[in-house]
């Protein structure tokens, strides 16, 4: 790449660089034997999905993972009314083959148990996750206002070729003369372009 | 809401002549945020050094900057960007690093910046860039412990960070740094807390995404906390995709860097934006208020003055140089004319010879040696040369060749009237020459009678057709409206065809294909037996090349003489309108109809004045007009850049009225709308916000609004006096120590009321 920005005919500028480099500078404050994990760089996307089946190997192990709401036969005393499975997990039997069988349903009972009561009220209810509070498609139709592509302008039209939306005949002029690949570069800067995989 | 403000826009656009007004706003594009050299600033450590234990090193880990200092300053004192160039220098074959603002330093290590955290996301995933940093606010901070930063550290993190990236984290403090203990916290709710909000609702729109938290008795309601993916780094790349659409040939290099100072700059939030863009592009105020002219760098091209003086050297010149051609080529003439006047000696004097040699055979050697088939090709020799001599000879003197009159030379054809038997074998051979010299004369003085026919014809016509104006004006009218009508449609014909001819679907393509596929059929119908040569004759008839005349793209026209260009004639006729016509003005023109004046799209692209489309200074321009209020806009309208979210009131909308079914809370959240981030930095924020809530929300619930006091560094000073709260105890309680980091694992934090939660469903059991 050539350097956009005139190189002074001195070293001046490569003193100011080594000046700032901090490469070479000594960094007393670092623990010399550190070695960070060579797999620490991972992106969102594998985070997330790494974590999902994580998750998904988690509930799987529960021998009844439909919910957390355990098969009244494993249990002794259900009174159908009181269906959460931690209100009836304190008055288990101590069936240890039972135990050992539904030690994973126990387990998630104990962290629902502990989410409910925890330190701070009104942590109950789904997990908080990175995912999940994303915010949803807004369903609000006075928000679906559709403006000219091109310019930015209200839009009462659009071309049915392009399916771009335009303000008026001159831009429609414009539109009809875009070169090749152009009304989808528009399309895109609007999430609405067709990509074919 | 429905579009009412289209016509009007109309009938404001009709202004002949831009507004006047003084220069535009031209502004110059802005450089790279390059800082120069900063020295560390080790007092802040030094003073710390009293109380090691109480005096922690806050970070607001953000990713446009990460801001650092120590809890008793007022103010972070270091702001670095989360980029760090790192490259092997070849020319001195040793690496470099440069981390923040130092990274801008020069082309080199602009083209090896890395961030730290992913694109679009508040989320660090690059911890080699994220070590480098640290190192970084380490080294300026002046720590210089060995072994270890002995400060305790408060750091901010996004709202429900990822598990893996907070691991990371806290392995690069505890085992990299060493440092003696971490406090993990949201940055906004720092910034509410140091605003003193006790319940409210926190309106963060940062750099990579805006958080909506709503906060009950100094609480997080963390399961209803909603995020909307934009933020300021998502409107600069769309303000460059914009951009880049808008001036698809821009010689300049736009960069995000730029658009971040042009959002900043001249950027607002709209306070109505359906009734503003709408008239945005009007004549009136484009120029004062509302459209903003960057000039990027460019080289004008030299054109030089010349004086008079000069030109008139110039001109002397040519005039000398061509006279030196002309008696250049007068003096080869004369020197062609003397060669010619030499043969012609010499042939004569064969001839003489020829004549005066005494045998037949004698005759006959003479002509063979100049090799002369007879006598008569010899003569014929002679003849062209005093010809051509003669010819040479009056062009020299400038003797006017055809001078005389058509009818006059067709009397010097004295033979024709000679009878044949009158005459021997020369003087018929002259004769039949004179006859073929003379239908030549006629033809010329048949085309002069034409001509001059033709020219009585269009008189005549012209003629008429005042007469019929003059006498039957409406039916003259009507004729010249239809023509015009007419022109216009060609016109528009010949665009569509144009257009047209690019396309695979179009008819003349179409017809093309058809011709071909036609052609192909027609081939050879006998197979090829054996090894025999089969040749279908084409080209053996020159008929046959006809077919490429209809596979030819242009579909020849009718008529070989080519048609007046339809623009030409549509001038004539709009003028002759102009002048006989009372309803046509001078409005109704094509000219007038495409003037820039007139267009939208004339406004969006150059402004308020005239383009010159020569001009470099002017092509290095970028006008910000629709941008300056569209790029913020998208937080209320995600749609407009794609986003498939709902609106930032739509959102708020939906956790209030959605998420919390206690009117008293609902009455809470609402009293203390409360923004922060730098992308709430837009002054009108407040005032957008509070309308379109009122909009939206039932009449009970007083709705107010208010900002940070200062939204991008209330987060740190939150932090800051956070930790330097007396209540100690709820410190401790959220503070993860080194041993309990050795003990628990990297994935562990304490929740508190400034932090996250651990989710229960990967929780641990404890």
């Amino acid at each position: 790449m050539p350097p956009s920005t005139p190189q002074p005919a001195d070293d001046s500028h490569q003193q100011l660089l080594d000046q700032m480099d901090i490469y070479y500078a000594p960094k007393p404050f670092r623990n010399a034997t550190w070695k960070p994990s060579t797999r620490r760089n991972k992106n969102t996307k594998q985070i997330i999905s790494e974590s999902q089946r994580k998750e998904a190997s988690v509930l799987a192990t529960q021998n009844n993972s439909g919910a957390s709401t355990p098969n009244p036969a494993t249990g002794a005393t259900s009174d159908g009314a009181a269906t959460p499975a931690y209100s009836s997990a304190a008055s288990r039997p101590l069936n240890v083959a039972q135990a050992t069988q539904s030690l994973s349903t126990l387990v998630l009972e104990r962290n629902l148990q502990r989410a409910a009561n925890g330190p701070v009220a009104g942590l109950g209810g789904p997990a908080v996750t990175y995912t999940n509070i994303e915010s949803a498609p807004s369903l609000h139709p006075a928000n679906h206002k559709h403006y000219c592509d091109i310019t930015g302008l209200p839009a009462k039209y659009t071309d049915p070729k392009t399916k771009l939306r335009y303000y008026n005949t001159e831009i429609f002029g414009v539109v009809r003369t875009l070169p090749q690949g152009a009304p989808d570069q528009y399309l895109a800067a609007r999430g609405a372009n067709v990509i074919l995989k | 809401m429905t579009i009412t403000s289209i016509s009007p826009i109309v009938n404001e656009r009709r202004f002949s002549t831009p507004p006047p007004g003084g220069a535009p706003r031209i502004y110059p594009a802005p450089d790279f945020p390059f800082k120069g050299w900063q020295p560390p600033q080790p007092e802040g450590y030094r003073q710390s050094a009293a109380t090691p234990s109480e005096s922690a090193i806050i970070i607001d880990n953000g990713a446009h900057t990460i801001k650092a200092g120590f809890s008793f300053e007022k103010n972070p004192h270091l702001l670095v960007p989360p980029i760090v160039a790192k490259y092997k220098d070849r020319k001195y074959n040793k690496y470099c690093a440069f981390v923040g603002y130092d990274a801008y330093a020069d082309a080199t290590t602009r083209g090896q910046i890395r961030t730290a955290f992913e694109q679009n996301t508040s989320i660090p995933t690059n911890w080699d860039i994220m070590e480098g940093i640290y190192d970084y606010l380490f080294l300026k901070l002046g720590v210089d412990n060995d072994g270890s930063v002995d400060r305790p550290l408060v750091i901010t993190e996004t709202v429900a960070n990822l598990g893996h990236s907070r691991r990371m984290m806290n392995e690069m403090l505890f085992e990299c740094y060493r440092v003696p203990s971490v406090t993990t916290g949201i940055d906004s709710l720092f910034s509410y807390r140091y605003n003193k909000g006790q319940s409210g609702l926190i309106v963060s729109s940062s750099h990579t995404s805006t958080h909506v938290i709503p906060v009950l008795d100094r609480k997080p309601q963390m399961q209803s906390c909603t995020r909307l993916n934009w933020g300021g780094s998502q409107s600069q790349d769309f303000l460059l995709k914009l951009l880049r659409l808008k001036y698809p040939t821009f010689p300049g290099k736009m960069t995000t860097e730029q658009m971040e100072t042009y959002i900043k700059q001249y950027c607002y939030l709209s306070k109505d934006y359906v009734s503003e863009v709408s008239t945005y592009l009007d004549w009136s105020g484009l120029e004062e208020e509302r459209d903003i002219i960057i000039q990027y760098p460019y080289t004008e091209q030299v054109v030089v003055e010349k004086s008079a003086e000069e030109l008139a050297r110039i001109a002397e010149r040519k005039k000398e140089s061509g006279r030196r051609l002309q008696e250049q080529a007068a003096k080869m003439r004369l020197e062609r004319l003397i060669r010619k006047e030499q043969e012609l000696e010499y042939y004569q004097h064969l001839h003489q010879s020829y004549l005066e040699a005494p045998t037949k055979k004698e005759q006959r050697r003479i002509l063979d040696d100049e090799e002369f088939k007879d006598e008569a090709a010899l003569e014929r020799v002679i003849r062209d040369l005093d010809k051509s001599i003669q010819k040479s000879r009056n062009k020299d003197l400038g003797a006017p060749e055809e001078e005389e009159k058509l009818e006059e030379q067709l009397n010097k054809f004295p033979l024709l009237d000679t009878p044949d038997d009158q005459l021997d074998e020369d003087g018929l051979k002259e004769k039949r020459h004179q006859r073929l010299m003379k239908s030549g004369v006629e033809a010329r003085i048949r085309a002069k009678a034409e001509k001059e026919r033709e020219r009585a014809r269009a008189a005549e016509e012209e003629r008429r057709d005042i007469e019929m104006r003059e006498t039957r004006f409406d039916v003259w009218l009507q004729g010249r409206r239809q023509q015009r009508d007419q022109l216009l449609a060609k016109i528009k014909e010949q665009a569509r065809q144009k257009a047209d001819s690019g396309n695979r679907k179009g008819m003349a393509s179409q017809m093309r294909m058809k011709t071909l596929a036609n052609l192909a059929a027609d081939g050879p119908k006998r197979k090829r037996r054996g090894g025999g040569e089969y040749d279908d004759d084409f080209g053996a008839n020159d008929d046959d090349w006809g077919v490429y005349r209809t596979v030819a793209t242009e579909p020849a026209s009718d008529d070989d003489e080519p048609e007046d260009d339809p623009l030409t004639v549509l001038k004539a006729v709009e003028s002759e309108l102009l002048q006989f016509d009372p309803e046509f003005s001078e409005k109704d023109t094509i000219e007038a109809q495409n003037d820039w004046t007139k267009s939208v799209l004339h406004a969006f692209l150059r402004g308020a004045r005239p383009a010159d489309p020569e001009s470099q200074r002017e092509a290095n321009q970028i006008h910000l007009n629709v941008e300056r209020i569209r790029v913020p806009e998208v937080v209320f309208q995600p749609a407009i850049a794609g986003v498939d979210q709902a609106g930032l009131v739509e959102v708020i909308e939906g956790i209030v009225m959605g998420r919390f079914s206690d009117p008293n809370q609902q009455k809470a959240l609402l009293k203390d709308v409360f923004l922060t981030g730098g992308n709430t930095m837009f002054t009108t924020f407040e005032e957008r916000l509070q309308r379109e809530l009122t909009a939206a929300m039932p009449d009970a619930f007083p709705i107010n609004v208010r900002k940070a006091s200062n939204p991008i560094f209330d987060a740190w000073r939150g932090a800051a006096s956070w930790w330097n709260n007396p209540d100690t105890p709820s410190r401790e309680a959220a503070t993860v120590t080194r041993a309990e980091y050795l003990e628990k694992g990297s994935d562990y934090i304490k929740e508190h009321e400034l932090g996250n939660f651990v989710s229960p469903s990967l929780g641990f059991a404890s």
